[in-house]
């Protein structure tokens, strides 16, 4: 099987986290996946077996957190030609018999908008890097089987020189003191994950030896971007757009948030054409999931703003109307989080009478108080100064810490 | 939790104005013209008034009417709270 650069790496070493172990793909014990098999795993470190049996022999199969695995899904993956490994090993058989579809991979969609679904991929589709690479060490921070989880384990399995350290979202407190003993060089979190990293680790951030940050999952903005900068003035610091879906479509490097709208509608081989239709994100990629060829509308939401294209949110969840008069949830966070005494901020529309939704915001202070009577006044100041007056928050609440799911998102 | 008085209903509706550096004058009769209290206000009030419940206010309840004043304003929310 040819994968990556030069087909697995297996030399490449990996750390985990909880034990402190570390070992290479080469040293990991041996995994025989019942093909098609849906392997549950506890840690992110659990799942590395399989992989390196896939990459060996191209079982067809999916990892799956157990967190995620509820009695719905088990019984659909099943009815769909499954067998379920168990952490524990025991494996229940499928309950339709199929054959398994040589080299295949398939990724389970996060379900926010619904039931999750199977995406199907290969190694080579999941594996967006080309061309050289210095040798790196990365955090691996997601949950196993994500899309994002994928794109970090394809590096560390495909390309020559880039070790692992992987650490599940539960353990996340432990990452930093872990990065700075393994000396962790690379980091790609999403944006509520370095925020809460920010907050909670600010005297021993930056002596993590980071050379290339990377932020994805949700919207970027130019905050959370100049505020890594302050801590890592000499990384390189990256945001990249992906999904199952679509796949790594947009990787943007000048620090900036959103991409140059010159950009929308290019043409080049091997690259993502990128367009929008109405406000929504339309991507055709290469790196696109089984079936998915074509222009895919993402169902993300963006403005063009100053010549660069944001991308503010999911578009059901973005667009809050008030009284007529529609707003974007994306811009209002970033207005907020651009606040220096902010460093989280979650917008939505609330039901109210006469105007059908008003702006309401949750907003963790850099400082954690929860009784701050002069920044909420300050905020609503900013705000007003900066936005028209329906997008104003006309209730802040403030949270004593950001409030993260295992995907490292906040659901905004 | 139990209703918001309507001197509690006023305090709040004098937050509102505070914050947009105005301020709510004594009695009932101002018109909510002449004090720039509008829509997005009064949309406002009632969150706050919602969060002092912790419950939905049920605004079918009252009916169609005219809100001129800050009486108004003030009568319709103590009567949907009842409702």
């Amino acid at each position: 099987m040819t994968l990556g650069l030069s087909g697995p790496h297996l030399g490449n070493r990996i750390t985990d986290v909880r034990s402190g172990k570390t070992t290479t793909w080469a040293e990991l014990p041996g995994f025989t996946i019942p093909a098609p098999a849906a392997v549950v795993v506890v840690s992110s470190y659990d799942a590395l077996p399989a992989v390196r049996a896939h990459a060996e022999t191209g079982a067809e199969f999916l990892v799956v957190a157990a967190g995620r695995m509820e009695a719905n899904l088990r019984a659909e993956l099943r009815e769909a030609g499954f067998a379920i490994v168990d952490p524990s090993g025991e494996v229940e058989p499928a309950a339709v018999s199929r054959e398994p579809e040589d080299g295949r991979l398939w990724l389970l969609t996060s379900g926010s908008t619904g039931r999750p679904k199977r995406i199907g991929h290969t190694l080579a589709s999941l594996t967006t890097v080309s061309g050289e690479m210095a040798p790196r060490t990365w955090l691996c921070p997601y949950s196993p089987g994500t899309y994002a989880w994928w794109q970090v384990v394809t590096l560390g399995l495909g390309s020559p020189g880039q070790d692992l350290v992987v650490v599940d979202p539960a353990d996340l407190d432990s990452w930093v003191e872990a990065g700075i003993e393994h000396g962790v060089t690379a980091a790609s979190g999403t944006p509520t994950f370095w925020r809460q990293t920010m907050m909670a680790h600010k005297d021993k951030l930056a002596q993590v030896p980071l050379q290339q940050i990377s932020l994805g999952g949700e919207p970027v903005d130019q905050a959370v971007l100049d505020q890594l900068k302050n801590f890592f003035p000499d990384a390189r610091i990256s945001w990249i757009y992906a999904s199952s879906e679509v796949g790594a479509s947009i990787v943007v490097h000048d620090g900036r948030a959103g991409f140059p709208v010159e950009w929308l509608g290019r043409k080049a081989e091997g690259r993502p054409v990128i367009d929008v239709d109405g406000d929504e994100l339309v991507i055709a990629s290469p790196h696109h999931g089984e079936g998915l060829d074509g222009a895919v509308r993402t169902g993300d939401a963006v403005v063009v703003e100053d010549g660069r294209v944001l991308i503010t949110g999911r578009i059901s969840s973005d667009e809050i109307n008030v009284g007529g008069a529609k707003v974007s949830a994306g811009v209002v966070r970033a207005v907020l989080q651009s606040h220096p005494d902010v460093a989280w901020a979650h917008v939505r529309g609330r039901k109210s009478p006469l105007v059908g939704s008003l702006v309401v915001a949750d907003v963790v202070l850099t400082s954690g108080a929860t009784d701050a009577p002069d920044v909420l006044a300050d905020l609503t100041r900013w705000s007003t100064e900066r936005l028209p007056e329906y997008g104003v928050p006309r209730r802040i609440k403030l949270l004593d810490a950001i409030p993260a799911k295992e995907t490292l998102k906040s659901d905004v | 939790m139990s209703a918001v008085s309507r001197e509690q209903l006023r305090a709040l509706m004098g937050e509102v104005l505070a914050q947009q550096g105005k301020t709510l004058p004594e009695g009932d009769d101002a018109l909510l013209s002449d004090i720039g209290f509008r829509s997005l206000d009064f949309s406002e009030l009632a969150l706050r008034v919602e969060d002092e419940l912790d419950d939905e206010l049920n605004f079918d309840a009252a009916g169609l009417r005219q809100i001129n004043t800050v009486g108004d304003v003030l009568d319709l929310l103590t009567e949907i709270q009842a409702a």
